[in-house]
């Protein structure tokens, strides 16, 4: 009797894992089939879809899911930068199913999706997401969608899919491999360009000998190089390599925005042209003076410019300095006798 | 009469400038050295940091065993097993100067210790580059700028950093020696000659000897000639202030043994060639110009310029072929960053993860050149009007280095100097502009009468001021090539612009002025702006830029505290270690082993051999088992570890840790940086994961560092250490300082 219970509970023990691991690979098919149908690999959850690949399976189930929480309507808001994130989570897909195509037992491992919150509303509650962007993933063992799922923190997205990239290979164990990038130009283009610019010599060779470009204006070169110049004390290179927005919001109130970043080492991008702007200023107010100034008649006008230009270079080398303390703790003190103080 | 008493009255007010020139000058050259020498006064006479600290070894190699052995030097102190060649792998302008000038003094009797001489090198040589920035300042907008700019020079904080008594590096040295190429070339453009153009080689090859920069030289020369023929300002001046440094410079800077074949098969040098050609193609074109007629030239252009593009091409397709066979496209990693700066953040992490080549901030800047960043706009604005070729130069300089600047910090030392000069030149003309306000509206007031323009005494001051500026321009006329008879006409004609300027200028100059009220206020603005100019610098040199990293000092409420904990170390391994005992550390204390300590080192600062790291970081990333079997095979009997979380001096080896792991990981795929973070965290406190804890690296810092304070408290990381009580299996402890 006992034999014979023992060899039913075994028997149905076998049955429900069969069943079990039967369904997963299942929905794995399911899934990888979706995916073959969606744009660059990134299937397009709904509530439907959620409930049958995360909420009603057993966990441990075979795959993770990394979501792209996104919402249509704020694509228009460009400090969220929704379209680009979104953009760069499709490059990190497609370059995860291009890296795995050989590997089919990792690249069953580890989906793509997006939800969109018009549609999904109930889901995006299921995750307890109220603001975006957001992207979460989803591991094998979560049983609540709310706590046991991980979320993208905000520096994962900064360096844009290969950071993405970084985190899902971290937290995964799957590796994801070399993100493909789309080239700047196709080659359709680059011929194109090559044409022109072959058609286009000539003509340049022949302007070039009489001597009546552009280059020849020195207006252009004049301004190129303040440019220059402007471009780069205010520090864009900084901004360009680190990819650092133009400002950011408030973590304490979020309508507020942060303009000006404190601590030495980093920079917002308003920050930098205001600063490159204000050491700009004050040279070209001193070239309008010693060198445009001079030769206007009206001793008026002359007084005139000369008080607002001396006004503002003085309030700009302030303003410089100022901000510099405030950023960096910088103050010089001069070296006077200790008996002066 | 009268004209013969002005004349003489112009002689000795130029003489006369011309002697307060030179003790500005020396004053000048006196203040350079001078502001330098806080690091000697605060701490003591010590070569700093870590570079310099081979710098001096081997200078002291060159003075003990001469020119011929340090050429051929094998290094089997460093690196080891595999050594290094010390001869072909250094620039040797640096050591050689310090050794050239340590021979003199012993000659002459004067018995410094080789030391010494190192340390003073980089004042002297900023002093030197001081006056070379008159002479190039001088070159492009006359004597008044180039004061100012040599002034601004002596004490620009960016230039201090980089030599301060005791920094003995290359950078101390090769800043002079840029100056005065670009001084030379400018020289040399001017004049025609070709014997400034032989000293612009000289200097280039000097150049080449002292700092890897020298390429920004060889690219920005050829960028200005190309930019002079482009805008229809070839002349044989400028041929001749080219074509030789090219030629000239490409073979002297190929005797180089770290250059040697790369002068011409590298593409940074390639832009020169490139250029060579093309200025040849313009010569011919202008020269057949000048022997055809109108109608026959046109035929012939047509003619040269099929030709030439024919060649060109060839050329040009030559290039490419050869640069696009080498995989790096021929370009170092440093110069691509350059040129796209996203690209040592995306593939060189060894680049990448150096300090000085992040690309700076806007407080930087203020840092780094303070009030000048205010006034390089004038200075640009200023060599516009008018521009010539030599001020042409400038800009280009000031542009391409700006930009330079910007993607890497360290390069705000080839920024500064540009900076000087147009700042130099924008001050001088201010200060022009507003004191001639003052003076002849004061003199307006003094009751030398309302006198209308033309007579009266106010004529008198307007013909003395005058006098000078006809001076110059004549000045400035001997100066271009009065060797050939056809120049004569030209001169002639340039000699009769010179007059119709002047006497433009003459009735110009006279009108030229602001309200005095505002002029005055101006003045003092600008005045006020150089004293914060000069405090600031005074202030940078002194508290910012003197620490010599090797001795610390830290303040307290119970006063300073000084830590020699570093020369402690590497005396106590000097004598106490056998002469061939190999010591293995992270590779930033690899010189200062080899120099201080006199023992062999596994890896050092000059990072040639990318997977030796990466063993040693391997090493000190795995357990301690591993570690052992790693430093048993390279017969390492001494491991040097740097912690400073007792003192809290926070650039210590646990601070470096990561990029052990990193470099490491890259060679060997079993170091993982995930297994050493928690949750992408880098932490050492209980919630380190086990592998970090565990590693070789933790535990030898953290190595009976409970017993200091009972609990354990690392005052970098400000947390309590997560595993305090461990024991040493395979090391054992042998020094603690």
């Amino acid at each position: 009797m006992n034999h014979l219970i023992l060899y039913f509970a075994a028997i149905i023990i076998l049955l429900v894992s069969l069943s079990t691991s039967d369904s997963n690979s299942d929905l794995v098919s399911e899934l990888l089939n979706l995916q073959s149908q969606s744009e660059a690999g990134v299937i397009h959850l709904n509530d439907q879809l959620v409930s049958r690949f995360l909420t009603s399976t057993k966990t441990p189930r075979p795959y993770s899911i990394l979501i792209f929480f996104d919402a249509h309507q704020l694509h228009n808001k460009p400090e969220l930068h929704l379209q680009e994130l979104r953009n760069e989570f499709s490059l990190v897909a497609s370059s995860f199913i291009a890296n795995n195509v050989d590997n089919p037992s990792s690249r069953g491992k580890l989906f793509f999706c997006y939800l969109e919150f018009k549609e999904s509303q109930s889901s995006f509650a299921l995750f307890a997401v109220n603001s975006l962007p957001h992207i979460r993933l989803v591991g094998p063992d979560a049983k609540s969608l709310k706590d046991d799922s991980v979320q993208m923190e905000q520096g994962d997205f900064a360096r844009m899919a290969e950071s993405m990239a970084d985190f899902v290979q971290s937290r995964t164990k799957l590796t994801v491999g070399p993100i493909h990038h789309p080239p700047l130009l196709s080659k359709k283009q680059i011929g194109l360009i090559v044409v022109v610019i072959l058609i286009w010599i000539p003509f340049m060779a022949k302007k070039i000998f009489a001597g009546e470009t552009l280059l020849h204006d020195r207006k252009i070169w004049l301004l190129g190089s303040v440019f220059v110049y402007f471009f780069s004390v205010s520090g864009a290179m900084h901004n360009i390599i680190r990819k650092m927005p133009m400002f950011l919001a408030d973590r304490n109130d979020p309508n507020k925005l942060v303009f000006f970043y404190q601590g030495s080492g980093m920079q917002l991008g308003a920050e930098g042209f205001a600063v490159g702007f204000l050491y700009t200023i004050v040279g070209l107010l001193l070239a309008l003076m010693t060198h445009g100034l001079v030769r206007v008649k009206s001793v008026s006008i002359q007084r005139w410019v000369m008080i607002v230009s001396l006004l503002i270079s003085f309030w700009a080398v302030n303003k410089v300095i100022y901000l510099d303390n405030w950023k960096t703790g910088y103050g010089v003190h001069g070296f006077w006798p200790s008996s002066w103080n | 009469m009268a004209a013969a008493a002005k004349a003489g009255e112009a002689t000795l007010r130029h003489a006369f400038g011309n002697v307060l020139s030179f003790f500005i000058l020396l004053l000048i050259g006196v203040l350079a050295f001078s502001i330098r020498l806080f690091s000697v006064i605060k701490y003591e006479s010590v070569i700093h940091e870590f570079d310099p600290y081979f710098n001096y070894r081997v200078t002291q190699f060159l003075t003990k065993n001469g020119i011929y052995d340090f050429w051929n030097w094998f290094d089997d102190r460093t690196w080891y097993p595999l050594g290094r060649v010390i001869g072909g792998t250094v620039y040797p302008g640096l050591t050689l100067t310090a050794g050239t000038i340590w021979w003199l003094l012993n000659s002459l009797n004067i018995p410094l210790s080789v030391e010494t001489v190192c340390v003073f090198t980089a004042p002297i040589f900023s002093a030197f580059a001081s006056w070379a920035t008159y002479l190039l300042t001088k070159e492009v907008k006359g004597a008044g700028a180039g004061l100012t700019a040599a002034a601004l020079l002596a004490m620009v904080p960016s230039y201090i950093s980089r030599s301060v008594a005791g920094s003995y590096d290359n950078e101390a040295v090769a800043i002079f020696a840029l100056i005065i190429t670009f001084y030379l070339y400018i020289k040399t453009l001017n004049t025609g000659s070709l014997f400034y153009a032989t000293l612009n080689a000289i200097a280039y090859f000097y150049m080449v000897c002292s700092w890897g920069g020298y390429t920004f030289i060889i690219n920005l020369i050829p960028m200005h000639v190309l930019l002079c023929i482009v805008t229809g300002r070839y002349s044989s001046r400028l041929y001749i202030a080219y074509a030789p440094l090219v030629v000239l410079g490409t073979l002297l800077a190929a005797l180089v043994p770290v250059v040697g074949f790369n002068a011409v098969m590298t593409s940074e040098h390639f832009a020169s060639f490139l250029v060579f050609i093309i200025l040849h193609v313009v010569a011919l074109v202008y020269y057949i110009k000048g022997i055809l007629s109108p109608k026959m030239f046109k035929v012939a252009v047509t003619l040269v310029v099929s030709v030439g593009l024919v060649v060109c091409c060839a050329v040009i397709a030559i290039l490419v072929a050869l640069v696009a066979s080498s995989p790096t496209k021929g370009w170092s990693g440093r110069s691509l960053s350059l040129l796209d700066p996203t690209y040592a953040s995306k593939y060189i992490p060894i680049i990448a993860s150096v300090s000085e080549h992040q690309p700076p901030t806007w407080p930087s800047y203020f840092m780094d050149i303070n009030v000048l960043a205010f006034l390089v706009p004038a200075g640009i604005i200023a060599c516009f009007l008018p521009l010539s070729d030599a001020s042409s130069f400038v800009v280009l300089y000031i542009v391409t280095s700006v930009y330079f600047s910007g993607v890497m910090v360290r390069l705000m030392l080839v920024f500064a100097p540009a900076a000087c000069i147009m700042s130099g030149i924008a001050l001088s003309q201010a200060f022009d502009v507003f004191t001639r306000s003052i003076k002849f509206q004061l003199l307006r007031i003094l009751g030398f009468s309302e006198a209308d323009a033309g007579d009266g005494s106010s004529a008198n001051v307007v013909p003395e001021n005058d006098a000078v500026k006809v001076d110059k321009s004549e000045e400035t006329i001997k100066e271009r090539p009065s060797r050939k008879n056809k120049k004569k006409e030209k001169e002639q004609m340039e000699k009769a612009q010179a007059e119709k300027t002047s006497a433009k200028s003459k009735t110009e100059k006279r009108l030229l002025v602001l309200p005095m009220e505002l002029s005055v206020i101006g003045l003092l603005l600008l005045v006020f702006m150089g004293a914060f100019y000069v405090v600031h610098c005074v202030w940078a040199a002194a508290e910012a830029y003197s620490a010599p990293s090797i001795v610390l000092t830290s303040y307290t409420h119970e006063g300073l505290h000084v830590f020699d904990d570093f020369r402690e170390a590497y005396a106590w391994l000097r004598h106490n270690t056998e002469v061939d005992d190999k010591v293995a550390s992270w590779w930033d204390y690899g010189y200062q082993t080899t120099a201080m300590a006199n023992r062999t080192v596994i890896v050092d600062n000059n990072t040639w051999n990318n997977t030796h790291i990466a063993t040693v970081g391997t090493a000190m990333s795995s357990p301690e088992k591993a570690a052992w079997e790693i430093f048993n095979s390279l017969d390492v009997k001494y491991v040097l570890v740097v912690f400073g979380g007792l003192v809290g001096y926070p650039s210590d080896d646990i601070n470096k840790f990561l990029w052990m792991v990193r470099i490491g990981g890259g060679v060997f795929p079993h170091i993982k940086e995930p297994d050493y973070l928690r949750d992408g965290q880098y932490r050492i406190d209980s919630q380190a994961t086990p592998t970090m804890l565990n590693c070789l690296m933790y535990k030898l810092s953290y190595y009976r560092f409970v017993e200091t304070d009972g609990k354990g408290f690392d005052r970098v990381r400000r947390t309590e250490i997560g595993k305090k009580y461990f024991k040493l299996t395979h090391f054992e402890e042998v020094r603690q300082s």
